[in-house]
């Protein structure tokens, strides 16, 4: 009599077992990754639902999907490297790891490379947003990409002072296959940009973007492709003539002539280094400017009103800190010649504006050698006690 | 007692499964997904053509002869906008000299006429480029003086230098975001610099140590781009005439996508006006068209 009852009620059970499993396991195994638009920047540029769907096809088209990436031969990337690097996580019979990118960066630069993982928000400053193809730490011109070597070396060394760990303990292989897929993430990014600027500045009144379909390649990509193949003419060389021997082969009164002439020139109206970097360098000169990234969310905020760029998956726009040169933690690397090109470029994407000349063979806000300078003047101040300082400030004070 | 524990064992998963599928949610906004069968397709086609030059693309616009003037107002309706003040947070000794109020220049707007200034007009495809519409090799001089933009809106052509000259005797910074330049210029200094290329809109130039300074620099290839003074009057000369001619108009406040100024007047609705903020002209050889436009205040944000 109670059989009937008790299998009713194991049934209930059951489903509710399966119904729980079914829940836990279908976390794991969502839908397939997928790329995402561009939200704040579709919306800003007015492009319509039907024209997106033709962007994210193009994309598509040219570069395939997170788990099968694809791309052609004008952009000189190699599938075998991206191969390694995409898709899910998993490691083969021999020990080949393979989904290196949603293994280690996706989950703060996001599986798209719009620098908004999951862990992104609580991170300060935000993982790098490939999507612009702008890189603050490399040895190139301001405007120019990085070369491979520069992404090597920031996966090699990490980014002192911020979130980005160092990735040397990785073979080779699998960091070049990383700095591969960096650079992949970025011209797709850069070619969304490019196809969302062909919809709202070229296309006639409901013209298809389809009918243009000759120009994606000649016109949108290749010169997209061509910055990055063309990194390694623009890196910065200083004059070997100008510049100081090492640090340990110095005779030290022409290291202290150096640094107390960069001092000058830190605190003057010249380079003008403290109307940012602060009266004491520690940083705290201005502090209400934002980067590009900000910036542009910032602006869609104040042009829209009725959508906020966090609702379309911005990350909430914070200011930029100019660095606290006291530190002794250089982002782009403390060698001289990092501090250098710092110097030279200024930092593309930030406030850090440029002192060397703007192009080739120009004469620049300060000389290569006053550059130096500052480069010595810059790598003593972890060194020079703030305490004892104001004594020594009199341009400063004439200044305040 | 069996019974209790399986209820406890069946609400603790039902309270799993709640938590868990909570957890599944991601907050991405929604966007549109790619149509993969036309990507495959497409791809094919990428894949055949890009070794190969050319291709379809647009059908050639039939061409006319001569030559012809544009010449037009922006009259704003309604009573002139309030220009607010800018806060002024840095040596106002320099660039709130004499400690009067300084005014933005985001919505100029002459109280006697109601001419809008900065109102800016160009040409957006041109099939054939008169002689005085050519790109120049001349030096255009773009100054600061008292921590503002001599000018607010340049235009120049590509190819043309760039002379950044800082008036004041304080440093600046010119900040190009768009071309990624960023360049200090000491006190009462100066450099030049040539725009890579041409813009589709006007961009911005700023300076991160007066973060109030703003303006607007306009590369072309061609000089068929006009910026209305303070009358609201721009003219654009020795435009193709015979043909159909496609302009665009932007003002740094107005609402429409890149800030393209969007009427829906009758006389706009004559001339096609878009919401992209565009319309169409043909003239005639010889024509002198003058356009009489009337602007709502509800075109700008700020009204």
């Amino acid at each position: 009599m109670t059989q009937p009852f008790k299998s009713t009620r194991n049934a209930r059970f059951l489903v509710i077992l399966l119904a729980g499993l079914a829940a836990l396991s279908g976390c794991g195994r969502s839908e397939p990754a997928r790329y995402h638009l561009n939200m704040v920047e579709m919306t800003d540029k007015g492009i319509s639902a039907q024209y997106q769907v033709e962007i994210a096809t193009i994309l598509e088209a040219m570069f395939g999907t997170p788990d099968e990436p694809f791309v052609l031969p004008e952009t000189g990337l190699d599938i075998n490297k991206l191969r390694l690097a995409s898709g899910p996580a998993w490691s083969d019979e021999e020990g080949t790891n393979h989904g290196l990118y949603r293994r280690h960066c996706a989950h703060c630069h996001g599986v798209t490379g719009d620098g908004a993982g999951p862990t992104a928000l609580f991170l300060n400053p935000y993982p790098r947003d490939y999507r612009q193809g702008k890189f603050k730490f490399k040895s190139t011109e301001r405007a120019a990409q990085p070369t491979a070597h520069d992404l090597r070396e920031i996966l090699r060394q990490g980014i002192p002072g911020t979130a980005m760990p160092s990735f040397r303990l990785h073979p080779s292989r699998e960091i070049d296959a990383l700095v591969e897929y960096v650079k992949y993430l970025s011209m797709r990014g850069q070619m969304e940009t490019a196809l969302a600027n062909f919809v709202m500045f070229q296309l006639g009144e409901g013209e298809s973007l389809s009918q243009y379909a000759n120009v994606y390649v000649d016109e949108l990509l290749s010169p997209i492709a061509e910055g990055w193949a063309g990194a390694e003419d623009q890196v910065i060389h200083p004059d070997p003539q100008l510049a100081p021997p090492p640090r340990n082969e110095r005779d030290p009164e022409a290291l202290a002539a150096s640094i107390a002439k960069g001092r000058e020139l830190f605190y003057g109206t010249k380079a003008n280094c403290l109307e940012c970097h602060g009266p004491t360098a520690l940083g705290d000169g201005m502090t209400t400017d934002q980067d590009d990234w900000s910036k542009a969310v910032k602006q869609f905020a104040a042009n829209h009103d009725q959508v906020t760029p966090v609702e379309l998956g911005a990350l909430p726009p914070r200011d930029v800190r100019p660095r606290n040169l006291r530190l002794g933690v250089f982002r782009g690397g403390r060698r001289p010649i990092d501090i250098y090109r710092r110097l030279h470029a200024g930092i593309n994407g930030t406030p850090m504006p440029a002192v060397g000349p703007a192009t080739p063979g120009a004469t620049g806000t300060v000389t290569p050698d006053q550059i130096w300078n500052l480069v010595d003047y810059v790598l003593s101040l972890p060194y020079d006690a703030t305490t004892q300082e104001p004594a020594l400030l009199s341009n400063v004070r004439e200044r305040l | 007692m069996m019974h209790s524990v399986r209820r406890a064992a069946a609400l603790l998963l039902a309270a799993c499964t709640a938590a868990a599928s909570v957890g599944c949610q991601r907050t991405l906004p929604p966007d549109q997904e790619a149509h993969s069968g036309n990507a495959q397709q497409l791809r094919t086609y990428l894949m055949s053509s890009s070794t190969a030059a050319g291709g379809a693309g647009a059908a050639a616009q039939p061409q006319g002869t001569g030559w012809a003037t544009l010449r037009g107002t922006f009259t704003y309706q309604g009573d002139a906008p309030a220009r607010q003040p800018i806060s002024i947070t840095k040596e106002p000794e320099i660039c709130a000299p004499g400690g009067g109020a300084v005014l933005d220049q985001v919505l100029l707007v002459d109280e006697q006429s109601g001419g809008i200034q900065n109102v800016v007009v160009f040409l957006r495809r041109a099939s054939r480029v008169h002689d005085s519409a050519q790109p120049s090799t001349e030096q255009v001089e773009f100054d600061q003086k008292n921590c503002l933009f001599t000018t607010h809106v340049q235009t120049m052509t590509v190819g043309q230098p760039l002379l950044l000259l800082n008036s004041d005797p304080t440093g600046h910074n010119a900040s190009i975001d768009q071309y990624s330049f960023n360049q200090l210029i000491p006190a009462n200094e100066s450099l030049v610099y040539a725009p890579p290329s041409e813009a589709p809109f006007p961009i911005s130039v700023t300076c991160s140590i007066h973060p109030w300074m703003l303006a607007y620099l306009f590369p072309r290839d061609n000089g068929y781009v006009a910026v209305t003074g303070p009358d609201g009057k721009f003219e654009i000369a020795n435009v193709p005439a015979g043909e159909e001619l496609e302009f665009q108009v932007w003002h740094e406040n107005a609402t429409g996508p890149g800030n393209g100024l969007v009427l829906d007047t009758p006389e706009a609705k004559e001339l096609g006006w878009t919401s992209r903020g565009r319309f169409n002209l043909t003239l005639e050889e010889n024509a002198q068209a003058d356009l009489e436009l009337t602007v709502p205040g509800s075109a700008f944000q700020r009204n």
